[in-house]
């Protein structure tokens, strides 16, 4: 049985490396360079391991609103609604979710200038 | 939001024809009423940058208040023997079988029993929640077990069974491991004081994977995960070499009058009847169809198809998940009018509940009557494709969904309800509870992506081609796989054109060479999809829309099987790609699948082929210079999603006309995995020009023809700019000549 290990995507990052997030703040949707394309694989493939459960979107309205969620590991446990987050962009969604990701990964708060919402 | 789970349902039979009755069978565990309506689909994807959903209420003769109930889903496989006097005339036995047992330690699972839960009699042999193997009898109030010391290994062979020695007043539980090296060993024998004569109940069916919970024979629990080889009841006491010879034995001299019951799972494996060797012929019946045809203690890997050596293949793979038939009763019937089109229809309910609006559909399809069409173009409803996906938690449990989609996951309604309620069944691109491959879907359950509003991959995206046919005003009739499948090419015979939709990957041997034959006899198949043609399946040879594949160790696959297990127990048939089965797509539709694109989809560029003159019908009003299709609800374009390229070497015609590709995709172009040989770097879309979507065209014999477009982004293009666009009016300059007679 080939099974697929959440914790096998190991690109070391940088939490210096403060460009990578101004260049997804830019385009959360890419396209991406090579080194951010890495970075990005890391966070997605190992799918928030310091939460409860991986972070997803729930569609409210479609195309138009989407809410924060929490995806459990274990099948039949229900995802937690997360109700004060609430996106009406994709991009605005995917910002939110990786500020939430690298500041868990590297154990740092991002600077205010790219702690913001996307304008 | 919309609420689109606290009422669900499903239509039984899921195709009909005019003239013939469909029944709704129809839950809600909070709402008691809903206001009904049938509708024709038009589009079901609610996508505000598209149309929008768009359904026809039918003028109907129908119950427009329907009372609802809340019906119980109850999964899990199991083997049911009815009650007989052989089972009740022993006193001391012998139980046992061979297990590979896939979740030991998760809970108490049955193996073997004649047992009453709700008054805790008889005996059965099982799993304890610690996964030892254990043995209890019971009678009158009083309990005997015995397990062992160790915990069973998962996904190990192991003989396992349990005495009762009823002179001696002794149980004992016996386990020999068949590869006791290198820690797997799990080999014991444990004994401990039993009764030494008890009471047998009454009229409790003898279960295989779980046990009765009362006396009715019609509930089960105690579902064990994991297959069983061989199983076995001995009226005597018999050592662990007695119970191994058992097990090997296959055949059964009557003057043995102690074999009670040894049933040979490689009988009738595309039943669901299984067949006890012994002299008593208990035979016995399968619910929830378990996973047949599975490799037995005994497979030495000289075959990999059952068919060859139906007794190394005596396992069945039975699940505490599986769910073939939800067993609800029909709640509201209709006989579909005469007078009706062809289509896609669906029963609309809709209530209140609590703050959000209740608006949830149950899809059925109306077929063209066989024989009767009405129209000179068919549009195929891809029903294997919708059974494959139907309920995929693929996102939901897959470790590399967020990364295959580039992006947060996006779920619906219908997702968050399939996380939390799990009896409702998964999809063949999903694993079951233990890790093991969903390997078998029906439509006997509620199908919560194969509806308008619900999740749009594969149904919704269909819709937007039926759109574009209402709004162009062409008339055609809708007919489906299963239709194909069951009848042949004589369903697709009457159209001069047949298309097939987004994405028409599940196809039977029948179905593809329907679709063969039609090209041969001159039909003209539009084929505007990506990764069609691809898996084989089977479909049940006596249950209705209900089909069967197995993945193998080849193609994109979401879980791969075991080895050995490719060959589908429905048929004996192998499974797994078309292309592995020296089909590849290319030869019946020019192009095969090649590679998934998330990040964004593309325009085609025309190539020199759609230059030629001859050709101008097909290109008449478009500009050869402009991208095509560089707009779409997929992405952003005509080319992406999942698609399909030109190779001459797997079998693109000859003849094909290679008008256009998308062969600049970037680096979220990634190549399926039978499209690499070797190891190398250098195989994205950025640098791989193999990863593309091409658009052929090529005659056929007979004044056929056959358009490939290549990609399933293609139909959610269709609408872009009021449906004035290249890739509308490419679509419809085609679909105009291949309706026109004159050969092509």
């Amino acid at each position: 049985m080939l099974v697929t290990y959440p914790e096998a995507a190991h690109w070391p990052i940088d939490p210096d490396r403060l460009d990578l997030v101004e260049e997804f703040r830019r385009q959360p949707r890419g396209p991406h360079g090579d080194e951010l394309q890495k970075l990005l694989h890391r966070l997605r493939w190992a799918g928030d391991p310091d939460q409860p459960g991986r972070y997803v979107l729930i569609v409210t309205q479609p195309g138009k609103e989407w809410m924060l969620g929490r995806l459990p590991r274990q099948r039949g446990k229900p995802i937690e609604l997360m109700r004060n987050h609430v996106f009406t962009s994709i991009a605005e969604a995917e910002w939110e979710v990786f500020k939430l990701r690298w500041e868990a990964v590297t154990g740092r708060t991002l600077p205010p200038h790219l702690s913001e919402k996307l304008a | 939001m919309t609420d689109t789970t606290s009422v669900l349902g499903y239509a039984w039979p899921m195709v009909v024809s005019p003239g013939e009755e469909v029944a709704f069978h129809l839950s809600s565990p909070s709402v008691s009423k809903a206001e009904a309506a049938l509708v024709r689909v038009r589009c079901g994807d609610p996508d505000p940058a598209g149309p929008g959903i768009r359904v026809l209420e039918m003028d109907a003769p129908f119950e427009r208040t329907v009372p609802l109930v809340h019906q119980v889903l109850r999964p899990g496989s199991c083997a049911i023997v009815a009650d007989a006097p052989p089972l009740t005339s022993f006193r001391s036995f012998t139980v046992g079988a061979f297990l590979w047992p896939t979740m030991p330690g998760d809970r108490a699972q049955t193996i073997l029993s004649r047992w009453r839960e709700d008054t805790q009699e008889g005996w059965r042999l099982g799993l304890d929640a610690e996964g030892h193997l254990e043995f209890v009898v019971a009678a009158g109030g009083r309990t005997w077990r015995v397990a062992t010391t160790a915990a069973l290994l998962s996904r190990e062979w192991v003989l396992a069974g349990a005495s009762w020695d009823a002179e001696a007043g002794r149980l004992a539980v016996m386990v020999r491991s068949a590869d006791p090296q290198a820690g797997r060993d799990r080999s014991e024998r444990v004994e401990a004081a039993g009764p030494t004569g008890l009471e047998w109940p009454a009229a409790v069916p003898l279960v295989i994977a779980a046990h009765a919970t009362d006396g009715d024979g019609q509930l089960f629990d105690g579902f064990y995960d994991g297959k069983i080889d061989r199983p076995r009841v001995h009226a005597s006491v018999q050592p662990i070499d007695g119970l191994h010879r058992l097990c090997e034995s296959v055949s059964f001299p009557t003057a043995d009058a102690r074999v009670v019951a040894a049933w040979d799972f490689s009988r009738e494996i595309a039943s669901e009847r299984v067949t006890d060797l012994s002299a008593h012929h208990l035979h016995g019946t399968l619910r929830q169809m378990p996973t047949r045809g599975m490799t037995g203690a005994n497979w030495d890997g000289s075959t990999d198809r059952w068919t060859d050596c139906p007794a190394q293949y005596g396992a069945i793979h039975f699940h505490s998940d599986d769910m073939a038939d939800a067993e609800w009763e029909p709640t509201v019937r209709f006989t579909v009018p005469a007078e009706w089109r062809s289509g896609f229809y669906a029963l609309r309910l809709r209530a209140e509940a609590g703050d959000e609006p209740v608006e949830s559909f149950v899809a059925f399809f109306v077929r063209a009557e066989p024989g009767k069409p009405r129209s000179k173009l068919a549009f195929v409803a891809s029903t294997g494709t919708f059974l494959a996906y139907a309920n995929s938690a693929l996102r939901l449990d897959q470790v590399h969904a967020e990364a295959m989609l580039e992006g947060v996951l996006t779920l619906s309604r219908d997702d968050v309800y399939i996380q939390e309620h799990r009896e409702v069944g998964l999809s063949t691109y999903d694993t079951h509870a233990d890790g093991s491959g969903w390997s078998i879907s029906s439509a006997r359950r509620p199908i919560l992506n194969m509806r308008p509003r619900g999740n749009v991959f594969n149904y919704g995206n269909d819709t937007h081609f039926i759109d574009w046919l209402d709004e162009t005003g062409q008339d055609y009739d809708v007919i489906t796989d299963d239709d194909i499948h069951r009848r042949g090419v004589q369903v697709l015979a009457p159209y001069t054109c047949v298309v097939t939709g987004s994405h028409p990957e599940y196809i039977s041997r029948e179905v593809w060479e329907a679709f063969d034959a039609y090209q041969r006899g001159g039909g003209r198949h539009m084929y505007l999809g990506g990764n069609g043609f691809y898996w084989r399946i089977a479909y049940h040879p006596t249950v209705p829309h209900t089909i069967e594949m197995r993945r193998g160790m080849t193609g994109l696959r979401t879980w791969e099987g075991e080895a050995g297990e490719t060959a589908l127990a429905f048929t004996g048939e192998p499974s797994s790609t078309w292309r592995s089965n020296g089909r590849p797509p290319q030869r019946l539709v020019g192009v095969g699948f090649d590679g998934q694109v998330f990040t964004h989809s593309s325009p085609y560029r025309w190539l020199d082929g759609a230059k030629d003159p001859a050709l101008s019908w097909l290109t008449e009003g478009i500009d050869l210079a402009a991208p095509l299709g560089d707009f779409g609800l997929r992405g952003n374009g005509a080319a992406g999603v999942e698609i399909d390229r030109v190779d001459f070497s797997l079998g693109s015609p000859p003849g094909t006309v290679w008008l256009a590709t998308a062969d600049r995709l970037g680096y979220g172009g990634t190549p399926a995995p039978e499209e690499i040989r070797t190891l190398h770097r250098g195989v994205m879309g950025d640098q791989n020009a193999q990863v593309r979507a091409d658009l052929v065209y090529f005659p056929t014999a007979n004044g056929g023809a056959v358009f490939s477009t290549g990609s399933i982004a293609w139909v959610c293009a269709l609408s872009h700019a009021g449906y004035r666009n290249n890739v509308s009016q490419l679509t419809g300059n085609v679909l105009r000549r291949f309706l026109d007679p004159r050969p092509l």
